[in-house]
């Protein structure tokens, strides 16, 4: 990625920008960290591969915090779905777009830390390396070989933006053929199950919710700088594990991220439980389209689908 | 010293969930947790530590404190059995220690007449724990920087070490003692199985990372509370509670009050510094608005607050914070972050 440091070296050098943010090598084989580059030396710690799951524009909107409170004018490294996310803050009035100089990258995909898990079985991965269209594992006493695609995040494997379509510069070649047959292929068949089925999926999965709020924290879209979840004067909603109060808290943030998922994956990749999260999101994505004909952070001119309002849109759910 | 051949395990499982609630290290969704079994088939022995911590058995994520309604207030009493936690590593044995010196040994507490917590002890106070030696430290492990060792029986009531076909117990309290002399259908240990484990223990300590002093680390803490080092370490946080809630030896809690009419409830639930809310006051002023200030908290509050209060560090180097955090935020690097450190400040204004 020699291309990636020779970029930001030189926007820092030019004063383009403040700082910028991008994936380090991290502590663990399958982590890469997030680092905040000041200075030409430090550029020299840029990476990018399948470990880069972060969706780093979340920094740029959490409240109160060191880096939206120091820096004026910030330069980002961003995947496909990263650069959704900044359209997306545009149109939602929360950034300046000239503020943000985006430097795009074009994303193979990225690794799913549970997917990866359930092929071991829980084993520990010490190592890996990737063999053109497979991955090799590696731990204290096993090696196995699995194709590339079985580790990848769900969220990429119907990704139809790998190239970041929003960028100020762009590193690399990029990704020309984008095939998905039917991003929401899942999702359909989920839906064709009968509703007790579906209920008793939905029941097992939030029940393991442990409420750290991890999935919220990282999410891109969750930027209220005080969540429902918080409101305890008085309190909204139950705060126990148990599934009522769980599946509230999900219910309410999937209608609260309603149109403006941009399906990067972050919350699925944090949760610490490895809660199907996407089960939700991914039904209510589809919706939005359906009935709005609208996918969030792709046009930075069109008005949200939630803030908008036109004649000729769907109202069954009102109307019956 | 005796021994069972693992096949018999659960032979030994029944014996002990005649008179005990036995949580085990089980599959829970698609991660491995404590959880009450009813059968030695449900355990999980191919794993070191469990993904979850064990301090949800004897300080549940929420908790009723007390019921109301017309009849009069009801606080929950213990009918069950007492509880025996089979597989517990020596992190999670010592994290026990630590969580009882807060909320129930009053003798190791500076102040005797202090606050016994009722709900912690009815719980823990004739526990029986299973220790069990970590043949195979994960590389996240580093209970050797915080006096643990794969291989550490305290906290322990009885302490398990798997031979590969065998396991060999050891009594080490007088309560884990008692309880090996009722069980009679095992076998003597011997002297091979003596060196099998001596064996076993140096290939376990092999796998654990270079060993790092960090008594320095109690000093150093008190003298860096307002430097500039917490914005780099916090940089990266985007304080979510995970790595709180992983945590065996993270205790906080929030009470809240759930009722309508003349009916209802009050219960505590796990709390964590991470969240904004945590310190959030009535009049809408926090003490602890910023990101970083509430890193530092969580750190301050591991390797020095708790020194203070019960001489030793609140973290028995289990990993587990380091396994879940969504940003790699390792607080390894930062224990070695902060010993690197050097002060900035005029120490003479
Ligand atoms: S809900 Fe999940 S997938 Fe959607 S934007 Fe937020 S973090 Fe990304
Ligand atoms: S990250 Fe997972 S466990 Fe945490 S609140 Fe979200 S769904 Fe629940
Ligand atoms: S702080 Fe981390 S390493 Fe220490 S006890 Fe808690 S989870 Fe384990
Ligand atoms: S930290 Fe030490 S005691 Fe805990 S699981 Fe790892 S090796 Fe075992
Ligand atoms: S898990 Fe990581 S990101 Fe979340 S609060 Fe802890 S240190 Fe911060």
């Amino acid at each position: 990625m020699q291309q990636l440091v020779d970029k930001v070296k030189e926007i820092i050098k030019n004063k383009e920008v403040d700082v910028v943010i991008g994936w380090g090598r991290g502590s663990l084989p399958f982590s890469a960290t997030p680092i905040f580059v000041e200075t030409e030396k430090d550029a020299e710690k840029l990476i990018f591969d399948e470990t880069c799951r972060n969706n780093l524009t979340t920094y740029l909107t959490k409240d109160k915090r060191r880096i939206s409170k120091e820096y004026k004018k910030i330069g980002i490294v961003v995947k496909g779905c990263d650069s959704r996310s900044v359209v997306l803050y545009t149109v939602e009035n929360q950034i300046k777009r000239e503020n943000v100089v985006l430097i795009g990258i074009p994303c193979n995909g990225v690794f799913e830390k549970k997917k990866l898990s359930q092929l071991v079985d829980g084993k520990e991965i010490l190592d890996f390396q990737i063999d053109r269209e497979n991955i090799i594992l590696k731990g204290r006493n096993f090696e196995q070989t699995h194709p590339l695609k079985e580790v990848l995040c769900d969220s990429c494997l119907t990704c139809q933006y790998p190239d970041a379509p929003e960028h100020d510069y762009f590193i690399g070649t990029p990704r020309k053929e984008v095939n998905v047959p039917d991003a929401y292929k899942t999702i359909n068949e989920f839906g064709k199950k009968s509703s007790e089925e579906r209920w008793a999926y939905i029941q097992e999965e939030y029940s393991k919710c442990i409420r750290c709020y991890a999935c919220r924290n990282v999410c891109p879209s969750c930027y209220c700088p005080e969540c429902f979840v918080d409101q305890n004067d008085p309190q909204w909603i139950g705060k126990t594990p148990e599934v009522t109060d769980s599946i509230i808290f999900h219910l309410i943030r999937n209608l609260h991220i309603a149109g403006r998922c941009v399906d990067c994956g972050a919350c699925v990749s944090a949760c610490p439980v490895d809660l199907d999260l996407r089960i939700m999101s991914k039904k209510v994505e589809k919706e939005i389209k359906e009935r709005f004909d609208y996918t969030a952070g792709i046009d930075i001119h069109e008005k949200p689908a939630m803030a908008s309002y036109c004649e000729h849109e769907k109202q069954d759910f009102i109307m019956g | 010293m005796i021994k069972i051949k693992k096949t018999d395990l659960h032979n030994f499982i029944e014996f002990l969930i005649k008179d005990y609630n036995v949580y085990a290290p089980a599959d829970v969704g698609k991660k491995i947790a404590f959880k009450k079994i009813n059968s030695a088939f449900e355990i999980r022995h191919d794993i070191t530590n469990t993904h979850l911590s064990p301090k949800n058995v004897f300080f549940p994520q929420s908790e009723v404190m007390f019921q109301y309604s017309d009849d009069g207030l009801k606080i929950p009493e213990r009918n069950e059995k007492p509880i025996a936690v089979w597989g517990m590593r020596n992190c999670d044995t010592s994290s026990l220690i630590m969580l009882n010196k807060v909320f129930g040994d009053a003798h190791q507490m500076p102040d005797k007449n202090m606050y016994k917590d009722p709900y912690w002890k009815m719980k823990y106070d004739n526990c029986l724990i299973f220790g069990q030696a970590c043949n195979e430290p994960l590389s996240t492990c580093f209970c050797n920087w915080f006096d643990g060792n794969p291989f550490a029986k305290k906290g322990a009531d009885v302490f398990v070490v798997d031979t590969c076909d065998h396991f060999i117990f050891e009594g080490v309290s007088e309560k884990g003692k008692a309880f090996l002399l009722k069980y009679k259908f095992a076998e003597e240990a011997t002297k091979t199985d003596l060196d099998k484990i001596a064996e076993l223990k140096k290939t376990a300590e092999s796998y654990l990372p270079e060993k790092l002093d960090v008594k320095p680390l109690y000093n150093k803490m008190s003298q860096i509370w307002d430097e500039p080092i917490w914005d780099e370490i916090s940089a990266k946080c985007i304080n979510c509670g995970a790595c709180t809630f992983v945590c065996p030896t993270c205790h906080c809690f929030d009470v809240s009050d759930e009722g309508k009419g003349k009916k209802g409830k009050r219960i505590r639930l796990w709390d964590s510094c991470m969240f904004q809310i945590f310190t959030r006051e009535a009049s809408g002023h926090n003490p602890r608005e910023l990101s970083t200030q509430r890193v530092r908290q969580r750190l301050m509050h591991k390797y020095n607050y708790f020194m203070d209060n019960y001489e030793q560090y609140l973290c028995t180097g289990c990993g587990r914070c380091v396994q879940v955090c969504p940003v790699n935020l390792d607080i390894r690097e930062v224990i070695k972050q902060i010993l690197d450190y050097k002060i900035s400040r005029n120490e003479d204004n």
